[in-house]
């Protein structure tokens, strides 16, 4: 039996193969619908659950996520360092790590944070060691610099018409492990360093209440700064602080982060969870891929459509071949067991393709995206996956019987004089 | 061997007045051998038709031994067909894409009567009708060549009738010779009775009977002119 399918679909050659390409390409396209969303979503899960809150400056909350998520440049409001200040000492934080963007180096984001933030993100790491002095510089694990090279930060991207910082060199004197997270691509520097380059020696909310700080700087602010490279970090803040735009807070327990969102959320500052966020924007990214996955599925069908009308052509075609099949002996169900096997080994083909092809497609954006922005995009099958295979293959064993069926009505005599 | 009856049979096409065919009786021993002749149009293909039960009788019976193949269903009469029938026809219908061996194997597999005494015979059989390298793909093979393994796929469920439907029409003169000559010895061998529908003066020399067919009708019979 399959010895003569196999025969079959071998004088059949070029037919079948567009066949199993037409279905192998619909396959493919909710194939990757399916695992690119997933990808996003769990890459950005991942990348979202080093740290459980965020508090900034009053403003868009999924500008805050994904500003301090994943790295994205935007401007954002400073807030008061007093925020800062307090929540160092607050007993119910575990730790709090100021953030300020702004400045580039090569591409990459350098962003001005403390040891801590640091130790929560690569508790040891991969090389070197940590700053200890303002002229010190880590790198994110995709960073291609070497310990001791020197980083000349620029403040906006070079695309953007930025200008070089002349008042300082960092010194890159670690790298962290890898995080799967935007931070990989970053260069974390002391925030202290970014304030006094960005001449913020302290925060004054007279003058300083209305700028962003972000990529883009108001015109005729001049940096006066001087920044000593040999001086020692300082992580200890207080009410003197200079503005930043974000701290990402580690709650000490689930209660403590409910309780430190409720306070955080006022006139003057924003807190969020980013999980909360993002699942607001996965919400988003559902109803996409909703509407993606439903023209997959159209376009599927409207393949399944033309399978169907190629096949019955190809039944009428072979009439003679099943009449003879049939008067030399060979017994009803044989003959509808050969051109339903026939088809369904074809769609099996097309399937398995298929899958193979948006498997590969998926995994070919999800590495353009993380060569762009540094998440991990895990391209991966779920057990719900099953259910969507069970459709298919259900759907594939009916629409190839109708044909198989339809050669239950062929009379082998007419079929011989055809 | 079985013995064909026929009595009363009437094929009639929906839309045409007259049946296709109208036998009232034919009565053919088991083991000899019948010859069918007659123009195109004059009923010997749907006489081929009706006695292998590829198509239903309107009315009437045909009968092989004990069995009125036109009173069973479909599928019994496939099955009657498969296993006491061996068809032979003008167009040989091999599969392409296998080799003799197989072709001659595939009623067999596709009804799952396949045994090892039947691939002993299939081989034999072959070697017999002078196929000499089996499992040479079918295509490679000379018309000739295509007509004996069809006589081999027909010979392989040791039937007790042989029905052939113009076996050498498609053939050149000598190969048709051969091919005559092949089926007649091997269906007296095997003891099988034996009908071909041909045109071939020389094909019909060689068998017992022989009956022409005019507008659906028997106007001649060898049986009959002898008894007269």
């Amino acid at each position: 039996m399959i010895r003569f399918i196999l025969a079959d679909l071998n004088r059949f050659k070029a037919g079948a193969f567009a066949v199993v390409i037409l279905i192998a390409l619909s396959v493919a396209l909710s194939v990757t619908v399916t695992l690119q969303e997933r990808a996003v979503r769990l890459g950005s899960a991942r990348a979202a659950e080093k740290f459980d809150l965020l508090v900034g400056a009053a403003g868009s909350e999924t500008q805050l996520a994904l500003s301090a998520e994943f790295l994205q440049p935007s401007p954002l409001p400073l807030m008061s360092g007093r925020v800062l200040a307090k929540l160092s000492v607050d007993p119910r934080v575990d730790f709090a790590a100021p953030v300020g963007f702004g400045d580039y180096a090569d591409g990459h984001p350098v962003v001005g944070t403390t040891s801590k933030l640091i130790a929560a993100l690569s508790p040891a790491l991969a090389q070197g060691a940590a700053f200890a002095s303002l002229g010190d510089a880590v790198i994110g694990a995709d960073v291609p610099k070497r310990i001791g090279a020197e980083i000349k930060p620029m403040h906006g991207g070079a695309e953007e018409g930025g200008h070089t910082h002349t008042e300082i060199v960092y010194t890159v004197t670690g790298r962290m492990a890898p995080t799967g997270t935007a931070w990989d691509r970053a260069i974390l520097v002391p925030i202290r360093a970014v304030w006094q380059l960005h001449g913020m020696s302290s925060y004054d909310a007279h003058d300083h209440g209305d700028e962003t700080h972000g990529s883009v700087e108001p015109e005729g602010h001049e940096h006066k700064a001087h920044v000593s490279v040999d001086a020692a970090i300082d992580e200890h803040f207080d009410v003197e602080t200079p503005g930043i735009p974000a701290v990402l807070v580690k709650p000490k327990t689930i209660a403590d982060a409910y309780r430190l969102r409720q306070e955080y959320r006022g006139e003057a500052t924003l807190a969020v969870f980013p999980a909360e966020v993002l699942t607001r924007l996965y919400a988003t990214l559902g109803d996409a891929r909703g509407l993606l996955l439903a023209i997959a599925i159209g376009t599927q069908i409207i393949v399944i459509a033309a399978v169907l009308l190629v096949t019955i052509m190809h039944v009428s075609a072979r009439q003679r071949q099943i009449g003879a099949l049939r008067a030399f002996g060979a017994p009803r169900r044989a003959v509808v067991a050969i051109v339903w096997g026939e088809l369904f080994l074809l769609f099996l083909a097309g399937f398995a393709a298929g899958l193979v092809i948006g498997y590969g497609t998926a995994h070919l954006i999800s590495a353009t995206l993380t060569a762009t922005i540094a998440i991990r995009m895990p391209v991966e099958f779920a057990r719900e996956d099953l259910s969507l295979a069970f459709w298919f293959v259900g759907l594939a064993v009916l629409v190839s019987i109708l044909p198989a069926l339809s050669t239950l009505r062929l009379s082998p005599a007419r079929a011989l004089r055809s | 061997m079985l013995a064909l009856d026929i009595s009363g049979l009437e094929m009639r096409f929906p839309g045409l007045d007259t049946p296709v065919l109208s036998l009232p009786r034919l009565h053919l021993p088991a083991g000899r051998q019948l010859a069918v002749t007659g123009a195109s149009g004059s009923g010997k293909s749907t006489l081929v038709n009706a006695i292998t039960g590829l198509e239903t009788a309107t009315s009437g019976s045909v009968s092989w031994g004990e069995t009125n193949i036109s009173a069973l269903p479909t599928g019994r009469r496939d099955a009657f067909r498969a296993t006491h029938i061996g068809l032979v026809m003008q167009d040989f219908h091999l599969f392409s894409g296998l080799s003799a061996f197989e072709n001659v194997m595939l009623p067999a597999r596709l009804s799952r009567r396949l045994t090892p005494a039947a691939r002993e015979r299939a081989l034999h059989l072959l070697e017999t009708t002078g196929i000499a390298r089996p499992h040479q793909n079918i295509e490679t093979l000379s018309r000739g060549e295509m007509q004996r393994v069809a006589v081999a796929r027909a010979l392989l469920s040791k039937p007790g009738v042989i029905v052939a439907d113009e076996p050498t029409a498609s053939l050149d003169r000598r190969t048709g010779e051969d091919v005559s000559e092949l089926i007649v010895r091997l269906a007296r061998q095997e003891g099988a009775t034996l009908v071909v529908v041909t045109h071939d003066l020389a094909l019909m020399e060689r068998l017992d009977r022989r009956i022409a067919l005019d507008g659906g009708r028997i106007v001649e019979d060898s049986a009959e002119v002898r008894a007269a």
